[in-house]
Formats: C-alpha cells, sequence, structure tokens
C-alpha cells in the first residue's frame, strides 16, 4: 500500500501546478473563455509542447501511457482553476476511444494530431431521451455500397462545435457501433451551446451522412465495454477536477473569513462560521480519499470479477459523493463570501457552476448512489 | 499510488483469518457484549491475543509490540471487522500505555507494562470532572505533596468501567498559582486505595458503563507520577491524538453494517425483502460510501504518521466523522430491528429476533460517542483554529 505519487508523476504535478499558477488566474481565466472558441489557442497549444496532450495515451500510439493517477494529477490542477480547455472531450474521451479502438487507420489519422494540439474531436454519444442510458440512442447506421449512411440527432456533445472529428454512437445491425465522422462531412449540422462553467458544447444532427468503412473505430460487443471502460475513467477524471475545485474554493474561503471584518472582527473568528469550514474540510478530505481509492483500484490489472467489481463500486462512490460534496462545498463558499459570493466580481460562482456541471456529467449524485447500491446490495 | 498487498502481506491475512477462526466466535461475541460476563470474556479475549504476540500493534517492539506496518495493522482490522470480533478496551492498550512507555521511567515501564499487555490490570480513565467536561484543563482535582506522597482530592466523572478496573490514570492539580495547563501533573492511582469510591451512573442504555469516582485523601507515592511534576496536560495531549484515531471506529462500522445486511435480507418489507427497499439502499449506501471515504483518510494519516508527522487536527478529522457514522450505522441497525428494538429485555423470554436488545443498547450508549474524546464541537474548534487557521 502506497498513496504517494511516483518520481515522474510528482515532476508532473509540479509543472502543471507551475504554469497554472502562473497563466490561469480569474482574469486570465475570463481573457481565455472570451476568445471566439472559448478558450485559449495558445494554451491548448502549451498544453501540447508540454506533453500533456499525450499523457493517457498508450505508448504504442504516441502517447505518454500514464494511468488514471497521472490523468488525475493533471485535471485536479485543471479544477484548481476551473480551467476551460477541452481536454476532457479531446484527449480523455474522444482520444481514448481512437487509441483504445481497434483501427490502426484512424489511429494514423488522427492521433499525431491530437497529441500535438492541431486537431480537436468529441464524443457524442447522448440523445434527448438517453440520459444517462448509453443504449438509449436512435441514431441508425445503414449500409450503403461499401460505406455506410448515418441518421440521428446527438446533443450536449461537449467539445462538439468546434471539434475536427466526432466519434459518434450509432445502431449497426442489432448492437452498438463507434464511428469517426468528420465534423466537416456533408450532412453533419451543428448548433453550439456554452454551458455556465464555460465549456462549449453542440446539438448535432446527422443527415444521411456518408462515411467509408474505414471509419469505423470499433463495433460489436467490444464498443460498449470500451465505451464504460473510457467514461468511467473521465468519471474518476471529472471527479479530481472536482477535488482541486473544493481545495481552492476552502483555501479561499478560509482567507476570506480571516481578512473580512464585521461587528469588530474578522468573521472567521464566528464559531457558527468555524463549524461550517470545518464541514467544507471533512467534505473534501473525504472525497481526496475516496478518489486516491479509486485511483488506486483502477491503476492495476483487474485480474478477477470481484476486483473489477470492487473498481467500479470505488468510482460509483467516488462519482457520487464528489456530486454531494462538492456542490454542498462550493453552496457554502458562497454563503460565508457573503453578498460578494453572489457576484461575478468574485470567482467563486465560477467553481460553483463548475462543481453542478460536474455532478450532471457521466451520471449525478442520485444515479451513481443507485449504481453503487445495484452492485453492493444485489 | 497503489493499495494492493504483497505476497507477503497476503501471508499475513490468511494468518490473522486462521487465528481468528481458531480463537474467535459467536458465542464468546456473546459474553463479551452481555454486562454479567463482559469482564471475564474481554481478558480471555485479550490474554488469547496476548498469548500470539498480537496485543499492542502500535507499540514498539521492545515493549512488547507488534512492529507492525500500517498495512499490517490495516489488515488485522479489517480481519477483525469480518470475524466480527471486537477491539480489546482502549485504556490500558491504546492510552496510558503508549504515555508510559513514552514519558514513564524504566521502573514505571517494568512495573506497568507486563499487566496492560496480557490484561492483568484494568485500566480507566480519570480525565473529566463535574465541572471540566469539554474545557478539560478547567479540572480541579487537588494534589498536595506530603514528604513521598501526593494527598488526592477530589472527583471524576464519566469514568468508563471504573466498577471494574485496578488502576485509573488521572490529570491531577498540583499546581493551583500557575497557568492552568501548567499546573497539572499525570498520576496512576491504584483503585484499591484507601478514599477512592466508585458510584455507579446508569446511563440511557439501562446499563452500568459509567461511575463518578472520588478521592478523599487518598495517598498515592509520587514514585506513581508519570513525568515531571505540572507537565501532565502535555503528555495527556499526546494521549489525546491517540484516543481520537482509535475512537474513529470504522471497524465497528464495517461489522454492524455487515449485521444490517444479513438482519435486513431476511425482513419482509411489502412482499420482498428490506434489502431490496431502494430507500434502505440508498441510506446504506450514503453511510457506507462515507465509510469507504474514512477508511482510507485513516490509511493516509497512518501513512503521514509513519513518514514522521504527528497526527494534529486530523485525529480530530477522524474522531468527528468517525463517531457520526457510528451514529448513523446505529441509527440504521435500529430501525431495521423495527419496533422489537424498543423491547426491554425479559428475563428467559425471547421476543422476535434477538437482535432488537443489541440494536436499542447500541443506538442508546452510541449517543455518548459525539461527546466523548472531546465533544464533536470541541473538535471542530481544533480543526478550525489550529488546522484551517482560522
Amino acid at each position: 500500500m502506497d498513496f504517494s505519487l511516483n518520481a515522474e508523476q510528482q515532476l508532473l504535478k509540479d509543472s502543471v501546478d507551475k504554469y497554472m499558477s502562473e497563466r490561469y488566474d480569474s482574469e486570465q481565466r475570463r481573457s481565455y473563455l472570451a476568445a471566439p472558441k472559448g478558450f485559449s489557442a495558445a494554451v491548448w497549444q502549451d498544453f501540447g509542447n508540454l506533453g500533456w496532450l499525450t499523457v493517457p495515451l498508450p505508448e504504442s500510439e504516441g502517447g505518454f501511457g500514464g494511468s488514471v493517477v497521472d490523468t488525475a494529477v493533471l485535471m485536479e490542477a485543471m479544477g484548481r482553476s476551473v480551467a476551460v480547455e477541452p481536454y476532457l472531450a479531446t484527449v480523455l474521451l474522444a482520444g481514448q476511444l481512437i487509441a483504445n479502438g481497434d483501427n490502426a487507420t484512424l489511429k494514423e489519422r488522427y492521433l499525431p494530431d491530437i497529441l500535438s494540439g492541431n486537431c480537436q474531436a468529441a464524443f457524442a454519444y447522448q440523445e434527448r431521451r438517453s440520459r444517462h442510458q448509453l443504449d438509449a440512442i436512435d441514431c441508425q447506421l445503414e449500409r450503403n455500397g461499401d460505406g455506410y449512411s448515418l441518421n440521428g440527432h446527438k446533443t450536449l456533445v461537449l467539445n462538439g462545435a468546434i471539434a475536427d472529428v466526432l466519434i459518434v454512437t450509432a445502431w449497426l445491425d442489432e448492437s452498438i457501433a463507434l464511428f469517426a465522422v468528420p465534423a466537416n462531412s456533408a450532412g453533419v449540422h451543428c448548433d453550439a451551446f456554452r454551458l455556465m462553467d464555460g465549456q462549449g458544447v453542440a446539438n448535432v444532427r446527422f443527415d444521411a451522412v456518408q462515411l467509408p468503412r474505414e471509419n469505423l473505430v470499433c463495433a460489436g460487443a467490444g464498443s460498449m465495454a470500451l465505451i464504460r471502460r473510457v467514461l468511467d475513467e473521465a468519471t474518476i477524471a471529472v471527479s479530481a477536477q472536482a477535488v482541486g475545485a473544493m481545495e481552492y474554493l476552502l483555501k479561499a474561503t478560509v482567507d476570506y473569513s480571516n481578512t473580512r471584518k464585521q461587528f469588530g472582527q474578522p468573521i472567521g473568528k464566528f464559531q457558527a462560521l468555524q463549524h461550517r469550514m470545518v464541514d467544507m474540510y471533512t467534505a473534501t478530505e473525504q472525497c481526496r480519499s475516496l478518489l486516491v481509492r479509486a485511483l488506486c483500484s483502477n491503476s492495476i490489472e483487474q485480474g478477477d470479477v470481484q476486483t473489477q467489481a470492487q473498481a467500479e463500486m470505488d468510482i460509483a462512490a467516488l462519482k457520487a459523493m464528489v456530486g454531494k460534496h462538492g456542490r454542498a462545498v462550493a453552496e457554502e463558499a458562497v454563503q460565508i463570501h457573503g453578498g460578494m459570493g453572489v457576484t461575478e466580481e468574485l470567482n467563486i460562482g465560477d467553481y460553483l457552476k463548475r462543481l453542478m456541471v460536474i455532478d450532471s456529467l457521466f451520471g449525478d449524485q442520485d444515479w451513481q448512489r443507485r449504481r453503487f447500491a445495484t452492485l453492493r446490495y444485489q | 499510488m497503489h493499495a494492493t498487498y504483497s505476497p507477503e502481506e497476503r501471508l499475513f491475512q490468511d494468518q490473522v483469518r486462521s487465528f481468528l477462526r481458531n480463537n474467535f466466535n459467536a458465542e464468546l461475541a456473546a459474553r463479551i457484549r452481555e454486562p454479567e460476563t463482559f469482564k471475564a470474556a474481554t481478558i480471555e479475549w485479550q490474554k488469547k491475543r496476548f498469548a500470539k504476540g498480537w496485543v499492542a500493534p502500535g507499540w514498539p517492539v521492545e515493549y512488547g509490540g507488534c512492529a507492525w506496518t500500517d498495512t499490517q495493522k490495516y489488515i488485522f482490522d479489517g480481519a477483525l471487522a469480518e470475524a466480527e470480533a471486537p477491539d480489546v478496551p482502549p485504556f490500558g492498550l491504546k492510552m496510558v500505555g503508549p504515555v508510559i512507555y513514552t514519558f514513564g521511567n524504566e521502573e514505571q515501564k517494568a512495573r506497568f507494562l507486563p499487566g496492560i499487555l496480557n490484561g492483568d490490570t484494568w485500566w480507566c480513565q480519570g480525565y473529566s470532572e463535574p465541572g471540566a467536561g469539554s474545557d478539560l484543563v478547567a479540572l480541579q482535582t487537588r494534589a498536595e505533596r506530603d514528604g513521598d506522597d501526593y494527598i488526592i482530592n477530589g472527583t471524576k466523572i464519566w469514568t468508563t468501567y471504573a466498577q471494574h478496573a485496578d488502576w485509573i490514570f488521572a490529570l491531577v492539580r498540583t499546581d493551583t498559582t500557575a497557568k492552568p495547563q501548567q499546573g497539572i501533573s499525570f498520576l496512576l492511582i491504584d483503585m484499591r486505595s484507601s478514599g477512592v469510591s466508585v458510584a455507579p451512573i446508569t446511563s440511557i442504555d439501562g446499563e452500568h458503563h459509567l461511575n463518578e469516582v472520588r478521592f478523599d485523601n487518598v495517598r498515592v507515592p509520587v514514585a506513581n507520577r508519570i513525568g515531571e511534576e505540572n507537565k501532565g496536560w502535555t503528555y495527556a495531549k499526546a494521549l489525546l491524538t491517540h484516543e481520537r484515531t482509535a475512537l474513529s471506529g470504522i471497524a465497528y462500522c464495517k461489522q454492524v453494517l455487515n449485521t444490517v445486511r444479513r438482519l435486513a435480507a431476511d425482513e419482509n418489507d411489502d412482499g420482498q425483502a428490506l434489502l431490496a427497499s431502494p430507500t434502505l439502499q440508498a441510506r446504506m449506501a450514503d453511510i457506507e460510501m462515507e465509510l469507504m471515504a474514512l477508511e482510507y483518510t485513516e490509511l493516509r494519516v497512518l501513512a503521514a504518521v509513519a513518514k514522521g508527522g504527528a497526527p494534529g487536527m486530523e485525529s480530530s478529522l477522524l474522531k468527528l466523522k468517525g463517531t457520526e457514522l457510528q451514529q448513523a450505522v446505529q441509527s440504521l441497525q435500529f430501525d431495521v430491528a423495527g419496533l422489537y428494538g424498543s423491547v426491554l429485555p425479559s428475563t428467559g423470554l425471547a421476543m422476535g429476533h434477538d437482535y432488537g436488545d443489541r440494536a436499542r443498547r447500541e443506538y442508546m450508549f452510541g449517543r455518548a460517542c459525539t461527546i466523548y474524546g472531546g465533544s464533536n464541537e470541541v473538535q471542530k474548534n481544533i480543526i478550525a483554529k489550529f488546522g484551517l487557521g482560522l
């Protein structure tokens, strides 16, 4: 048993912490958000130059071959600064699907550009009726000569509006297949939106989009397993982001309480507020513990069914608690910052919004709690 | 970062499980639970662990400890929980023992440590007083020097198992003129000394765990003082952090949850097993997920301590969250027992299932856990001041 980072992970942490502290204060963040794409192209290029875009991808595909621990180190730092770059969509979702699929042509076509920062990607898997059920979809592939024709709608596609390539789930015969759809294909229609935390999303319509056979990422029983694995790792990653955000909020709230004076003394001297900040602290520590737990069980080879089930339970527990406590910590941070906490002058609201988005992503606290209970009690 | 066991650790886990299979069973568990047989059964259980050399995981090996790694301690606690075996009372092994081997002299170590280890000496803790609860430093019990003795006068309260105890470790005031923290000494007092009297206090579980201990001109040799005169507060504080870590009760919570699962699988809930109820599952899941977190919080604290950090506010965190969870599982256990949980025991008669009495008693006495060892509100004050810097 060992909960410390190894030397490489510590170097990665030092490097990302340093970069974020120099390049990502709340003013800088707002200037990045104001760019046309909703993030800074220069920052994204820095991510590429620093090698961060390669971290989770397998070495065989030119990646760094990092584990969920390495990804968590990056995501936690990004959470601490509420980063707006589409790391999740491009690297952790679409990049990982392509890299762990079984199509060498697609890997060659997209991965070098993703790793160097020259390709944006997205995973289009949700539809209006899906919520968190992966196979509650209507997108359909039909054979058309040597290729396929794709019809249907996807919603809430993270990074969908600026992605160069979309990885799309659709029915092919009796199972769900994954297809790479170049965004500039004829018949792809995209409506762009922003989430409240700054991330870009899109609703995408596929209108008889013609796809060659070579665009198939994965089909048959393997595709669902691939999707689940990638989403599980992404779930750990956004939870790491949440822990970073919670730690920031705790520190900011304590600092504010020690400087803001009312009734002739710093408000941090009031026991009622002290105890609420202690609750923020215990909630944050508990979430960090579940993060460590999930990282440990999900960074090893899962030999048997039992360890696999345990690893899945750890993910469900982590995400449920991060959803519950993340929101609670952010709401308390707003409360203790008083009137200022509800203004956009301070960045506290940015963290509340990110933590609420994280709760809704990949199964909210109610859904994850039920997932945990099903695994544990049935 | 990993939580896997090495082959040696797996072997150790097998050895612990096999030891528990051979030395602990439901019959012994039942005798430990019953007030009439509690003391004898507890000593029997301690002696079995002592015979194996597995009674003091945290002690240095030179004093009879196990020199276990944190992982081994974790494996051992986990196996205890699986076997539904309680730990032995903490007063000797987790509280006064470490103070004696850390701050005591050689004569004191030789005299007291063997009895603590083998279970021959039963200890209790003399800290709280009627006027000194959360504000422990306000304690008034006086110790006045008279030649080679102190003369003790005063009252200690909430003294768990004083009715069983051979010895009490007590905080007494040796200087009334100094600042409150600087006039306290740490004394070991023989409960059979003339002038010691023990009065029972019945708690809301209907049982007698608690006592008031009075000292009426009790003569205690100066040789029974640990460390320097007036430095007792320092030694006690060192002990308090140990105590709070010991109070997290994770293994106990796991045991109760196991029992609740078993019981809920048998109870009828509108035609299906109570365990299948979505509301019960949601409630259990919330508790269990917090417990999974706390387990790793404790492991992280232990790992930090092993690297040289003293448990400071983290021990308060463990006490705080651990006791909240103990009460949560006790509430759940009571609710799953249904109205049978409210039935008072009646000699020789079984009512419904045999589980209700335990559920009631544990719930009722469990209300104390967020109060003792420094109330949870005091723990929050400690974290706020020393941890968060408020």
